[in-house]
């Protein structure tokens, strides 16, 4: 049962990774917390099921399309949202991310009202068989595509020119403005990026789920708890914490008990910042005045 | 254009008091009903705005607040058989105890962990509620005894209402009083620059913790409100949404105000019974209000007017700029 668990676990953590990980990249570099950023995922879910359900695109396409139409959401409200506040008080900016949330789930409600939309598995190979645990083939496509995904944006964001230009504008938006870095272009990029995760995020979790309107807020808060036991605002982290949560999630439902899995990210968010705040990877914050 | 009228800004008041207890028998029982919520939703976001206004900190816990009044009011009657006054200043003394405890962990972390641990608590305590077993009934919630006291009994909507209105009026001209004291400007300053205030020798620990208190007081008492009202507590009442709900009645009042959180409660109460019949329509009108007052408007309605209104203008500092 241990291993099936793990396996499980691990396929669970991967989407928790991948949204905690787009969060993080926007937190990181224009320093919003994104509280919106559950529906953002949610919308990516529910326009993979447009295309791929409503329009009868193939799978490749419909998920091409998926993401690019989340990279224009992104853009969008990047450009005329985000802009004109970001020189506002933070706590302003994070309420206009939860007013985004609240459009994004009152929109897909009133389109599809109250009902919850099952989605066919997309892929259907048989599952493999490692010694007595069974991986089916939607959590071999997620673990695998998580991992490339997350090898690549570690790959990109530490090899290439580009990758490094956004580091050093993250660390110091002011200090990349004078040395002639075009930090609203760069910020535009950052929120496309983090809209494209959030995209496929969308995309691989749509089959193995229902899909409704509040299923962003329960990933939100999942995502906080990996983001938390990682070290808020570590993208390796990010990526730790969720495989970590999602398999400890799953050996607490397995060993303790399933009504307790309910709020176990909650209880790591309060026993990891009340005792251990910088997390794993992260680093302990130093107070400015 | 007021300030040579102050009779006349008290007669006003004074006159809109005397219809709002007279209201039960100007308008049928369900627009009693729905203003009851409104006074139970202002009592709610007078007191998330001790926190989110004055204090400044971005803390998600007032449904936890909330469902701890409504609760402690619950087994309070229900369980321990006090008469309903004592219920219900024993709910509201409960909510203080709770901003207390969830206090202290405001002293070490700050910004937006703060408000992860805060909306970690809340999703906890919704789960206590669904888990409660016999003491709080589990999913299915608790009915609540008759409220009475002496002769007289608060069993329809109309002498309901007027028992919150009383409570509420009450509330509101304390939390005025309290935000005009030392105290209120105290966490304010706290809330501005916490070094600058701990320079000025106004300790920032102490007055943080009286937000929080203060906070969970106010939020409490319109918990138990909430369950004299509808008669009932049952764990539902006290999700995301309704979190999402007060916090919007703050944003569209005004942060860091008294009248602006009543403001929003009224606006926001009343607003979703047009479009009840449309799921998802209340939350994309309030995305819009909320996305249009702080891209235009940061400070609220109430502290736009004011910013328009030249007399009212220096009454009105907002926290936040």
């Amino acid at each position: 049962m241990l291993g099936q668990l793990i396996v499980s676990g691990i396929s669970q953590g991967a989407i928790y990774a991948l949204v905690a990980l787009g969060m993080t990249v926007l937190y990181r570099t224009t320093s919003v917390l994104n509280f919106g950023y559950g529906e953002t995922f949610m919308l990516g879910a529910f326009a993979f099921y447009v295309f791929l359900k409503i329009a009868e695109l193939p799978f490749a396409i419909a998920a091409l399309a998926t993401i690019l139409v989340m990279i224009l959401v992104g853009m969008a409200l990047e450009r005329f949202i985000f802009r004109p506040i970001m020189t506002r008080a933070h706590l302003l900016i994070a309420m206009m991310t939860i007013a985004i949330s609240f459009l994004f789930r009152g929109t897909t409600r009133m389109i599809w009202g109250r009902e919850v939309l099952p989605m066919p598995p997309v892929f259907d190979f048989p599952p493999i068989f490692v010694g007595n645990v069974v991986i089916t083939s939607q959590s071999l496509v997620i673990m695998v595509a998580a991992a490339v995904l997350v090898i690549a944006f570690f790959a990109f964001f530490n090899l290439t020119t580009l990758g490094k230009l956004m580091q050093a504008a993250s660390h110091s938006p002011r200090g990349a403005a004078l040395v002639g870095i075009n930090v609203p272009l760069f910020s535009s990029c950052m929120w496309a990026l983090s809209a494209a995760i959030a995209a496929i995020a969308g995309i691989l979790v749509a089959p193995v789920t229902l899909l409704y309107p509040d299923m962003g807020a329960a990933t939100l808060l999942k995502a906080f708890a990996a983001m938390t036991i990682g070290g808020f605002g570590n993208l390796g982290g990010a990526v730790l914490g969720g495989i970590l949560l999602g398999i400890t999630e799953q050996l607490c439902g397995g060993y303790i008990s399933t009504s307790l899995m309910d709020i176990f990210p909650f209880l790591v968010i309060l026993v990891v910042l009340l005792i251990y705040p910088s997390g794993l990877l992260g680093r302990a914050e130093t107070n400015r005045v | 254009m007021f300030e040579n009228n102050r009779y006349l800004v008290w007669a006003v008041g004074a006159a809109t008091v005397v219809l709002l207890f007279a209201a039960p028998g100007l308008v049928n029982n369900y627009i009693i009903f729905i203003m009851g919520m409104m006074c139970i939703n202002a009592l709610m976001a007078l007191g998330f705005n001790f926190v989110i206004g004055f204090l400044g900190q971005l803390v998600f816990a007032n449904t936890a607040f909330f469902g701890i009044g409504a609760y402690s009011y619950g087994i309070l009657m229900v369980h321990v058989g006090l008469p309903f006054p004592v219920a219900l200043a024993g709910a509201s003394l409960a909510g203080c105890v709770a901003g207390l405890i969830v206090g202290l962990p405001a002293l070490r972390l700050r910004g937006f962990q703060l408000a992860i641990v805060t909306l970690a608590f809340n999703q906890l305590m919704h789960w206590v509620y669904l888990h409660s077993g016999s003491v709080g009934g589990g999913p299915s919630g608790m009915a609540m005894p008759e409220a009475t006291i002496f002769d007289i009994h608060f069993t329809d909507d109309p002498s309901k209402y007027l028992l919150i209105l009383f409570v509420t009026l009450i509330g509101i001209w304390m939390a005025r009083n309290i935000a005009r004291s030392t105290m209120g400007r105290a966490i304010v300053s706290v809330g501005a620059n916490e070094f600058a205030a701990a320079a000025l020798a106004i300790p920032p620990v102490r007055y943080k913790i009286a937000a929080f208190g203060l906070s969970g007081f106010f939020t409490a008492t319109g918990g138990a409100l909430f369950a004299i009202l509808l008669g009932r507590v049952a764990p539902e009442s006290f999700g995301l949404s309704q979190l999402l709900l007060g916090f919007a009645m703050v944003m569209v009042g005004g942060l860091g105000t008294v009248a602006g959180p009543v403001i929003g409660a009224i606006l926001l109460t009343a607003a979703p019974e047009f479009l009840r019949n449309v799921p998802g329509a209340e939350e994309v009108l309030y995305s819009f209000l909320l996305i249009g007052l702080l891209l235009f408007m940061p400070k609220g309605l109430f502290g736009g007017v004011c910013a328009l209104v030249p007399s009212l203008r220096e009454r009105h500092r907002g926290a936040l700029s």
